[in-house]
């Protein structure tokens, strides 16, 4: 089983990157049914940025600095909503694992994945159903937390949370927007799969593979 | 795609660096993606701080000048700049009368700019914001807080920027560009869509025979798509739904027929020209008007018709203020 050091997160950071930009022409169709038909290079623009700070990070970086290191990546590079939310995101995962030298555990990522969770709705003030990337994490947050109570294997946990995020995702199509530029459309949303919420599935599948390939 | 770009990851540095070399007489760079204009910070003056997602010149930068803005941040196209480049702006353009930022209603605009306005005034420069929300069609008149700024934005920052220009406080400045804000209405139509660069493919499509009612200069859809037919009535259409929104009638009006980027300035007179007859009609006094691309969505057409109703301070500040921008130029 992988050892789950800062340096293999800098890697799976990378395979985060490369996922989401091979999904890039996808995520900008998605968005552009309902929205301005740039999440895939907003995305893009983002995780290059990661790509590039995951790279330079020293070997020896804990898991915290490696998530920092992506958080200000989507800081500086990115603009729009997501780059906010991102950044919220990662930062709140640096600090929800500071001090830990592995995420060994199920648990670890539970919290990670929850502290992310919680601190894009914090800042994007969406709920549950609000048609955004939230409803592809809260269904995959709580999938891991179930995990992490019942104990088992790491790397096939983080892979059917990823599962579970994508299919989470894939149900958006059953939900009016209500936050972002698609909420302007009212029931013209509906039918359509939701882009952050899409992504949001590619990253943590990224994660998944990541920590698979060790 | 054909465009005149390289790589379409570049575009926006790329546009930047030109757009700063060729316009070296009256603004400077700032930042990475930040221009002030290049005698600031004013001592005494009210710096204006303006910005959005590229894609829409000469909105946003384009207005960055004597006259109306102070700074202007950049973000990738149709995508709100990260607070950095705002903030950046803000420091260059405070001259000790603080600064205000304005800019259309859009969530990531929202929240990098006010992410921007936690730091500066964190660092005690007084910052207040005004968002700008003029898209009649955007939501229903009760949840017009929703609504998203488009080409009315042009004329509220001509008020803006002369109060500022006539150095008010900050508080002044911020009064009447609430005031123009509230007494602007604009409504678009769209007849094409149009490529984000990084995209390569359009971000959505219409049939060659339809046009879309309330399309959004970022392709976001309108409210209907309707068959294409002679202009008139659609600007009747048009003008109907901001007359119905706020009351024009009798009143003085700056006026903009706007340009989204891809329409022939010979159609925009078609345009005007309808308009005209149908103020004449309610009585509506064109005192300012504009016909040309101002608040475009890159290479779209279409049109936009904006309608600012003055009252004497807001005439008298656009009359009598000389404006000198980096795309725009009043005597």
């Amino acid at each position: 089983m992988a050892n789950v050091t800062g340096a293999l997160i800098a890697k799976s950071l990378v395979l985060v990157a490369k996922k989401v930009e091979q999904n890039k022409d996808y995520l900008c169709e998605l968005d552009g049914e309902v929205g301005d038909g740039d999440h895939g290079v907003s995305m893009t623009i983002g995780v290059r940025a990661v790509s590039r700070a995951a790279k330079d990070l020293p070997a020896n970086c804990t898991p915290s600095e490696a998530f920092q290191s992506a958080a200000d990546a989507f800081a500086d590079e990115v603009g729009a909503t997501i780059g906010p939310l991102y950044e919220a995101a990662f930062a709140a995962a640096a600090e929800s694992v500071k001090g830990k030298q592995t995420l060994n555990e199920i648990g670890d990522w539970a919290i990670v994945y929850r502290s992310m969770a919680n601190a894009i709705q914090v800042l994007g003030k969406a709920q549950l159903g609000d048609k955004t990337l939230l409803d592809a994490f809260f269904p995959a947050v709580d999938h891991i937390q179930a995990l992490a109570t019942k104990g088992g294997d790491l790397e096939s946990a983080l892979l059917s949370t990823a599962e579970r995020a994508l299919k989470a995702a894939k149900d958006t199509r059953n939900l009016v927007a209500l936050k972002g530029r698609a909420s302007r459309l009212g029931d013209r949303a509906k039918g359509h799969q939701d882009a952050g919420a899409t992504s949001l599935a590619v990253v943590l599948k990224g994660f998944a593979d990541g920590v698979k390939k060790g | 795609m054909k465009k005149l770009i390289n790589d379409p990851f570049d575009m926006v540095e790329e546009m930047v660096e030109g757009y700063v070399a060729a316009n070296d007489h009256i603004i400077k760079r700032v930042g990475k993606r930040s221009i002030a204009r290049a005698n600031s910070p004013i001592q005494g003056k009210v710096g204006i701080v303006v910005g959005g997602g590229s894609g829409h010149l000469p909105a946003f930068a384009g207005y960055v000048g004597k006259g109306m803005a102070d700074g202007a941040a950049f973000g990738n196209v149709f995508a709100s700049p990260p607070a950095k480049p705002v903030i950046e702006a803000t420091l260059a353009v405070n001259g000790g009368a603080g600064v205000m930022y304005t800019y259309g209603n859009y969530q990531g605009d929202c929240i990098n700019f006010d992410k921007a306005q936690d730091k500066c005034r964190e660092m005690g420069i007084k910052v207040q914001t005004v968002v700008l929300n003029d898209d009649v069609l955007s939501a229903p008149k009760d949840q017009a807080h929703k609504r998203r700024g488009i080409g009315g934005l042009f004329l509220v920052w001509h008020v803006a920027g002369a109060k500022a220009e006539q150095m008010a406080s900050l508080d002044e400045v911020v009064a009447v560009t609430n005031k123009a804000n509230a007494n602007t209405r604009t409504v678009g139509v769209g007849l094409t869509s149009c490529i984000v660069p990084a995209n390569g493919k359009p971000t959505f499509s219409l049939a060659d025979d339809e046009i879309e009612i309330g399309l959004g200069i970022h392709g976001e859809p309108g409210i209907k798509r309707v068959k294409i037919r002679p202009i008139d009535s659609v600007i009747d259409e048009i003008m109907d739904a901001i007359l119905a929104d706020l009351d024009y009638k009798g009143s003085d009006v700056a006026l903009l027929v706007n340009g989204l980027g891809g329409t022939p300035a010979e159609e925009l007179y078609v345009v005007y020209r309808r308009v005209k007859q149908i103020c004449d009609a309610n009585k509506i006094n064109i005192k300012f008007k504009h016909v040309g691309n101002q608040v475009t969505a890159l290479e779209m057409q279409g049109t936009s018709v904006s309608l600012l109703r003055l009252d004497s301070e807001m005439h008298d500040l656009i009359k009598n203020t000389t404006v000198d921008t980096c795309m725009y130029k009043k005597v």
